[in-house]
């Protein structure tokens, strides 16, 4: 047989890489545009999470600006969706389609695109704190060595286990992550408390043609935060979650029935035996018993300054000046605690205290 | 590449093996411990009811696997079927390092010294092979002490008159009782029965760097998501793999020990993670495979001298197989008794381990864990109905108003009774299965009904508005307590071992987990399989000193 | 073998993977809620279900969704059971034609009730059950049935984890992580 000429063949080649590199362009091109219909869901594995989608409050949110392109989400993505398509002609069942972590906080940018001010606000708050607040806490590494439970409520959406994020696992140390890169990365996303798929109408603007009937118009707000719950891989609507039940002593305690703060008893829970004050448990007894968590602390920042004075202001018969008083909410001896501080601790034999304000 | 000749290969990370892995390793030998199963831990299947080792509906989470795994069961019928290992027939352990001893329910009993001495104290009774220990109580007391505090152990057995002598207090406090604690507490002393905190091998306070238990719900079947659980895969492995000694070999299948024709352990034949089979020489095989596990591999292991399996040339590798017949009753009340405070049980009584007015041995009754929703659905009085609205009223009135008390009959060793290997049926690895035949004898059945009444009275004194037994029946025994099948004794015609574990044909080969069992007490075993461990380990480093096993 | 013989076998390779991709395109028409069931078979399970748990006050293993805890067990860990639903389901329809002359989901609620107590008991038509035994298969469905309703939303029943709420059971749990006096 008589070989191709040498030169036939370099040209076919170069030839062939050229079609196939337009070939490519144009199906990435007409991929990165069209709809969700045609891209997403030519995998039949996505219509769930599709529908949800199309069903929430983020329906008019493209998928690719959350979760990215064909090609944005890097080699880990295509792998795994080169995974999912072996083991869809394989025969295998259905896998559950979840996002890993790293895919989950790049989507935070993206939140902070259209809720920036809340976006400030978490930044600023607590709930911010990244893994090495966390993890690295020698203080706390000391008395109790790092274990997966802490995952329950700091990177819920980390896939591995406690070996896999901070070494070594005991209470000596020192401590260091498994991967560095760890360290910056906020433990308790937007995602731990939202889920963006849920369902729900898209905000709507304000019809300012009528501006006196903005208010009234105005959809009532919902109760939109969820928990992530590590365990069962999905988002709890906070009416789903459980509502704490708590006592002091033999006394049950009465907690606030407003749904959203189930989220909030997740992670600030007491003990085995709920009793009030123990373990991360704050909720409000004595004078403020029965109060929200939200009644005091602002969403996403969490902090309270101010609110003391949305009931007690300066202006009215109760005649505390909360400016002035003593409110060491963060110390759990003190009496003046606002969690659970009662009238007869300032209050003796039921009378009004004689100190004078200011 | 040909392994690399070592000084013992463990075969099984579990309750046994992880000990000795620990002492032999810190006596300077190296070792390979093997482990069929891989590391696990609490986020494999966390609160899963369906996948835990108690309920194991859809398959055991800590192993082993329904796609390799099999055994045979021969029928009281005299037919035999094949089983898969999340069935209770299966007689099933945890494979994962650490074995059982990661999801355990984790009491910590020392046996009586009554248990090591039954044939002295009741006699030779017919369709039994009773035996004395070879060892005392005495004995053991120094290793069950180790045990203790090696391991973590929470309990105050001052506070139980039948508890046999201490040198030492347990290191941990006990743990306080639930709510249905407190209740049978108070019906207990006035039955004149005298209970106490079960002993655990748990974390009441912070112990060897690891955190006290914050009592969840789901804690036996299940791995302890603050590592509060003590068993060998926190405590003594580490310390092994520490000393650079020690290796842990998972995904490792062992199939056969490699005898010489002198009649010696070479070392064991295995299938890697790759199922490639590999070889690992020795100068010492140590067995701690489990009861069923451990018999199996020495009767695969064939040679000239031992045709019927190592050290099984009088016939009583493998027989003997024993578990727990557990026995009980279930009460109904009228006001809530459950407060979600885990693990459940709590406290116990030994008041009928033993001197039960014609009865021979006994066991101890305690509350049970916490009966999860699943496992609730089938826990029914005899004619109540088993679905539907009715089954679903009960489910909703009852499971926070009903208490179970259990307990574990001191089964007699029976001859009949054993772990064979299956002459057709072959894992995935071609290696015959397991086959287990023979019968519980009459004896657990009538204990078993003397400890149900008493059960059922206590929850009765307790307020309980209706009861109902639970009886165990006469099928082959086993399960997570299985124990008796290499039993140690000075008389080689009718023990594999002496009362140091060695093998009595073959001198460097030794078994250290509950096969070597002459009797399993009325206890739950692992605190005595570690304590023997100890024990089986501590001749081994002194004849080592001696330099007998050298190659 | 050349090297080009290695990079050429790598690019038919993925060729085909590309193949692969395009005829997944095509395969979005076939697509069904179920795994294991066929529509019909999935609304007799469901059925069957709600008798087993029916909803009272509280929810029952139709509004749980304990049929898709079934349909997506029977292509897991009970595959072992395709072949008893792919029998019994028939079998059982055939027993309801029998003793009302309907289908199953044609039947009133307490007929309902009789045909499965009549599984339940054994008492049907033998010579159509044959080798199958309608007792076990009753009791596979009544098992799986409270698999799907009491155990782990993971699996595809028990939504919400709406049985733990019937029980009062807190699920996520709620329990605190240690706290030591620090000084």
């Amino acid at each position: 047989m008589k070989k191709p000429n040498q030169t036939t063949m370099i040209l076919l080649a170069g030839a062939l890489t050229l079609a196939l590199l337009i070939a490519f362009g144009a199906f990435f091109t007409w991929w990165s545009l069209a709809s969700p219909r045609k891209t997403c869901l030519s995998c039949h594995e996505m219509q769930t999470n599709y529908d949800n989608w199309a069903d929430s409050y983020h329906r008019d949110i493209n998928c690719k600006s959350c979760h990215g392109g064909a090609l944005s989400n890097g080699w880990h993505s295509m792998l795994e969706n080169g995974r999912r398509v072996v083991g869809h002609f394989s025969g295998n069942s259905r896998p559950e389609l979840a996002m890993q972590e790293e895919q989950i906080l790049r989507i935070l940018p993206r939140c902070k695109g259209c809720h920036e001010a809340e976006y400030a606000d978490w930044q600023a708050g607590g709930h911010s704190v990244t893994y090495a607040d966390i993890y690295l806490d020698a203080t706390h590494n000391h008395t109790e060595q790092p274990h997966n439970d802490c995952m329950r409520c700091h990177g819920m959406f980390f896939s591995g286990n406690i070996a896999e994020i901070v070494t070594p696992v005991n209470n000596q140390g020192p401590w260091r992550f498994v991967d560095a890169e760890k360290a910056e990365q906020p433990v308790i996303p937007c995602l731990a408390c939202h889920h963006i798929h849920r369902p729900g109408q898209p905000a709507q603007a304000p019809d300012y043609a009528e501006p006196q009937m903005i208010a009234s118009t105005r959809p009532a707000r919902l109760v939109n935060v969820e928990f992530y719950v590590r365990s069962e891989k999905t988002h709890f609507a906070a009416a789903d979650l459980p509502a704490l039940k708590l006592w002091e002593g033999a006394r049950p305690v009465q907690v606030s029935d407003d749904v959203r703060q189930r989220v909030c008893s997740q992670c600030h829970a007491p003990d085995a035996w709920h009793q009030a004050g123990t373990s991360d448990d704050r909720t409000p007894r004595g004078v403020h018993e029965g109060l929200s968590c939200l009644a005091c602390h602002a969403p996403h920042k969490h902090e309270t300054a101010q609110s003391c004075g949305n009931c007690h202001p300066a202006l009215s018969n109760c005649g505390l000046d909360v400016k002035v008083m003593d409110t060491t909410f963060r110390d759990p001896a003190s009496k003046n605690n606002i969690h659970f501080a009662k009238c007869a601790d300032c209050h003796k034999d039921g009378r009004t205290s004689t100190r004078k304000a200011g | 590449m040909a392994n690399k000749h070592v000084n013992a290969v463990i075969v099984g990370a579990g309750a046994g093996g992880g000990i000795m892995a620990k002492e032999l390793s810190t006596a300077g030998l190296s070792v390979v411990l093997f482990e069929r199963g891989k590391k696990q831990d609490f986020n494999d299947i966390d609160h899963d009811e369906l996948w835990s080792q108690r309920m194991f509906t859809l398959g055991c989470g800590y192993g082993p696997d329904n796609e390799r795994y099999r055994r045979v069961v021969v029928d009281s019928n005299g037919s035999s079927r094949v089983v898969l290992p999340n069935t209770w027939a299966y007689s099933n352990n945890a494979a994962c390092v650490g074995g059982g001893t990661l999801s355990y329910g984790a009491m910590a009993w020392r046996f009586m010294p009554q248990d090591f001495k039954l044939r002295s104290i009741y006699g030779s009774v017919a369709g039994s092979v009773l035996e004395d220990w070879p060892i005392s109580y005495d004995d053991l007391e120094p290793f069950y002490e180790k045990a203790e505090w090696e391991i973590g152990v929470s309990g105050d057995d001052s506070r139980n008159p039948y508890a046999p002598p201490r040198n030492k207090p347990q290191p941990m406090p006990p743990f306080a009782y639930n709510r249905e604690g407190q209740i049978m507490d108070k019906a207990a002393k006035s039955l004149g029965y005298h209970p106490f905190p079960i002993p655990m091998l748990r974390n009441s306070v912070p112990y060897n760097g690891r955190p006290a238990c914050i009592r969840m719900r789901t804690c036996v079947g299940y791995a302890c998501p603050v590592n509060a659980k003590c068993g060998t895969q926190n405590t003594v492995i580490p310390i092994a793999l520490a000393t650079g000694l020690c290796e842990l070999r998972t995904d490792s299948q062992v199939s056969k020990i490699i005898l010489d024709n002198r009649g010696l352990a070479k070392g064991v034949e295995y299938f890697d993670e790759n199922d490639m089979l590999q070889r690992q020489t020795a100068d010492i095989v140590v067995l701690s495979a489990s009861a069923t596990e451990t018999a199996r591999l020495l009767l695969n292991s064939k040679s000239a001298l031992f045709p019927n399996g190592a050290g099984n040339n009088n016939d009583r590798v493998g027989r003997t197989l024993q578990g727990h017949a557990y026995t009980g009753a279930y009460g109904l009340f009228k006001e809530e008794v459950y407060d979600d405070v885990g693990p459940g049980a709590c406290i116990a009584v030994c008041d009928f381990n033993h001197g039960n007015p014609g009865l021979i041995g006994g066991g101890l009754l305690a509350n049970e864990f916490i009966r999860m929703p699943y496992q609730f659905s089938s826990i029914r009085p005899q004619g109540a109905a088993g679905w539907g609205k009715e089954h679903k009223e009960f489910q909703r009135s009852y499971f926070k108003r009903h208490i179970a008390v259990h307990g574990p009959v001191q089964e007699l060793p029976v001859y009949e009774s054993r772990v064979e290997v299956d002459p057709v049926v072959k894992d995935h690895w071609g290696i015959p299965v397991v086959r287990l035949s023979g019968h519980r004898h009459e004896n657990d059945i009538v204990v078993a009904k003397f400890l149900a009444d008493r059960a059922e009275a206590w929850l009765r004194q307790a307020g309980a508005v209706k009861t109902w037994q639970s009886l165990p029946g006469r099928d082959v025994s086993g399960s997570q307590h299985q124990a008796g099948t290499c039993r140690m004794g000075n008389d080689p015609k009718t023990s594999v071992t002496n009362k140091f574990g060695q093998m009595h044909e073959i001198d460097n080969l030794f078994v250290a987990d509950g096969s070597l069992h002459v009797s399993n007490g009325g206890f739950n075993p692992v605190l005595t399989i570690m304590a023997l461990s100890y024990w089986v380990a501590a001749f081994i480093n002194k004849e080592w000193q001696g330099t007998k096993f050298r190659s | 073998m050349t090297v080009n013989d290695i990079s050429r076998r790598r690019f038919i390779g993925q060729t085909a993977a590309g193949l692969g991709v395009v005829s997944l395109l095509g395969c979005s028409a076939h697509f069904s809620h179920w795994r294991f069931f066929t529509e019909e078979e999935a609304k007799l399970v469901e059925a069957i279900t709600g008798q087993i748990i029916p909803a009272d006050d509280d929810p029952g293993a139709i509004e749980a969704g304990v049929v898709f805890y079934i349909d997506k067990q029977l292509v897991g860990p009970l595959a072992a059971y395709q072949a008893d639903y792919r029998r019994g389901l028939p079998l059982l329809q055939h027993t309801c034609r029998k003793m009302f002359g309907k289908t199953f989901l044609e039947l009133k609620w307490e007929e309902q009730t009789t045909v499965l107590k009549a599984l339940e008991s054994g008492n049907v038509d033998q010579q159509e059950w044959g080798e199958q035994s309608p007792q076990r298969f009753f009791s596979l469905l009544r098992d799986h049935t409270m698999q799907g309703f009491y155990g782990s939303p993971r699996h595809g029943g028990n939504r919400n984890y709406i049985s733990y709420k019937m029980l009062d059971l807190d699920m996520p749990y709620i329990i605190g992580q240690n706290r030591y006096r620090q000084s």
